[in-house]
């Protein structure tokens, strides 16, 4: 039999991840440096296949994979209607690659942040787990699947934030995210059974292909949007997320985040791809806006009320969302008009290239912030102060990643919020005025951190940061920059093939 | 009509050049200063109003509360009823999701 690990890539991307999770813990019991290894190398075969599903889908164009068919390329038939699909598109490498990136950094820095702590086998499980079901909700085209891989990333995210489970805070922070995810899980199930016990069917397509618009339809989806919004971290269902984000040990926090940005893309997956022929599109174009500008508002508002760095930056993290949102939504609410090739497509590309800056400079962030946590043992604002003297490369990461979410040219946050500035205007423009006020306070509070932190007289610390945690600054910072140096291309050659594999024109 | 596609409106290699030539022009301007300036012993201190700086450095650092004081005071009309919102109750989080779940299916429905 011929296996073309190009076709096959989008079930490396899962399998991988699933497969040396297990092989962790059985590698901790030899030794440290064999269970670093093997997680090392599950990340990088891992970045390797998501490499390979990208080229495909740009140079042989979108497949979708049928699990159990004589050929996984058959496509769909009446015959696999119970059977599994992933969807090997440009909206799925979007998010792919966003997710990568992210858990790339993430995965490298551990090695020396968390080189002290104990469990570790445990730990990396957890990290491969949490990737595989992240993964497999963006790339699944069936809902009970997403059900399936949203409850893993839930599980796996939930172990994550409680590692240190002899602090209060971190096991409290996990209880309420173990509620929170438990409600939208069983809610999830329940719209899911909607849809099923109506057509008889789960997967994206036929479900698309049946939906009437019908009470039932407008019911479960007003629920499943309502859910991934919560995951999201949307406003004014957010308050889970400084708690969880705050309190996960710090080089997880990046990866918590990445996976509510999942949710953000699934959300956006499913009200595009499969229900935008049974709904309004003003209507929930409109949803999404109001969410998206109360996201942006209330988050940027609640961090200026932040002394615990942490917490502050994952209340900017809230008001970052909020752009996604607000869009995306405007994309939504003209699609089906003249407005759509004026400046709705163009909100989309703003919307989704957002999303993949967002991904990678509030990682950056995060994994600054875990940096000066390492070595001052402190994220209150009011206690430190001074690291520039001592931290050079981590004062540089963080101004990368701060200008970089504060939308500051040239880099790589400008250039989205200008395409979102620029369209949202021509929908309306108080949006484009709101969206620019939330920049300018996230450039201040941005301020008050690098001044709280990094500047004034030297204070002393005890640590040196480790070589691993620089270089997995180093390498998403890189990211920052060429996407910076290059949003064009990025547009042209990564958001737009996502746009259009929505079903909506770019 | 107007033209928003990111290649026609943002270009960051003209920024970085235009930066790059703009330094250089405040670096030739640098260069036209008074080469005879010392730095003594007053020259660059803090001001604060006549009053003599603390001698301990690290009173000069301002804590993190303390940075924009004087903006979240003026509003804390708005802000203060924010964060008493933010209850840290699980069982809010839960009623915000419910009330909103609520509105987005009454309005959907409406729509």
């Amino acid at each position: 039999m011929n296996v073309d690990l190009l076709t096959q890539s989008p079930v490396f991307v899962l399998a991988i991840p699933l497969l040396f999770a297990f092989l962790t813990p059985l590698a901790n019991k030899v030794s440290k440096e064999l269970r670093n290894a093997v997680f090392l190398i599950g990340l990088l075969l891992t970045t390797l296949f998501v490499s390979l599903m990208a080229y495909e889908v740009y140079t042989m164009g979108s497949w979708i994979y049928v699990f159990g068919a004589e050929q996984p390329t058959t496509g769909l038939t009446t015959q696999s209607f119970f059977r599994i699909t992933f969807l090997a598109d440009g909206f799925s490498v979007l998010a792919a690659l966003t997710i990568i990136i992210t858990a790339l950094g993430a995965g490298i820095y551990s090695f020396g942040h968390m080189k002290e702590s104990n469990g570790l086998g445990k730990f990396y499980t957890l990290f491969l787990l949490t990737l595989a079901g992240v993964n497999g909700m963006v790339l699944t085209s069936d809902l009970f699947n997403l059900f399936v891989w949203f409850e893993v990333t839930s599980i796996a995210s939930c172990g994550l934030i409680a590692y240190h489970n002899d602090r209060g805070e971190s096991v409290e922070a996990a209880l309420k995210y173990m509620i929170i995810s438990v409600i939208a899980g069983l809610l999830l199930l329940f719209s899911i059974g909607f849809f099923y016990g109506e057509y008889g069917v789960l997967n994206y397509f036929l479900i698309r292909d049946s939906m009437t618009g019908s009470l039932i339809d407008i019911l479960a989806i007003g629920m499943v949007m309502v859910i991934l919004a919560m995951k999201a971290s949307s406003v004014p269902m957010h308050m889970w997320a400084p708690d969880a984000y705050s309190e996960a040990p710090e080089p997880i926090t990046p990866f918590i985040a990445i996976t509510s940005l999942g949710s953000l893309f699934v959300l956006f997956r499913l009200l595009f791809f499969v229900f935008r022929g049974a709904v309004e599109t003003s209507a929930i174009g409109s949803i999404l806006i109001i969410l998206g500008v109360l996201s942006m508002f209330i988050g940027v508002s609640m961090a200026l009320k932040q002394s615990d760095l942490k917490r502050l930056i994952a209340y900017l993290s809230v008001s970052q969302v909020g752009y996604m949102m607000m869009a995306v939504g405007v994309g939504f609410a003209t699609l089906g008009t003249g407005d759509y090739g004026i400046f709705g497509a163009r909100a989309m590309e703003g919307g989704l290239f957002h999303m993949i800056n967002d991904g990678v400079y509030k990682a950056l962030l995060f994994l600054s912030a875990g940096g000066i946590v390492y070595v001052a043992d402190t994220r209150d604002l009011n206690k430190l102060g001074g690291l520039a003297h001592h931290m050079p490369y981590t004062t540089f990461f963080f101004i990368i990643g701060g200008l970089s979410i504060a939308g500051i040219p040239p880099l790589s946050g400008f250039s989205s919020k200008l395409l979102i500035y620029k369209s949202v205007y021509l929908y309306n423009p108080v949006l484009a005025i709101i969206a620019l006020v939330v920049s300018i306070v996230t450039l201040a509070l941005i301020g008050k951190i690098f001044f709280n932190a990094f500047l004034g007289p030297d204070q002393g610390v005890g640590k040196k940061i480790p070589r691993s945690m620089i270089l997995a600054m180093s390498i998403l910072t890189i990211v920052v920059v060429l996407f910076s140096l290059f949003p064009n291309y990025v547009v042209a050659e990564i958001v737009v093939p996502a746009i259009e594999a929505l079903g909506v024109g770019a | 009509m107007i033209d928003i596609v990111l290649q026609d409106i943002w270009s960051p290699i003209i920024f970085i050049l235009v930066g790059i030539l703009v330094s250089l022009i405040a670096y030739m301007f640098y260069l036209m200063g008074n080469p005879d300036y010392k730095r003594t012993k007053y020259k660059g201190d803090p001001f604060i109003s006549g009053n003599r700086p603390p001698t301990d450095l690290k009173e000069l650092h301002v804590g993190g509360d303390n940075v924009y004081w004087g903006f979240t005071k003026a509003l804390r009309k708005y802000l203060d009823p924010l964060v008493e919102g933010h209850t840290g109750i699980v069982n809010d989080y839960v009623y915000w999701f419910v009330v909103t779940l609520a509105v987005v299916l009454v309005f959907l429905y409406i729509m």
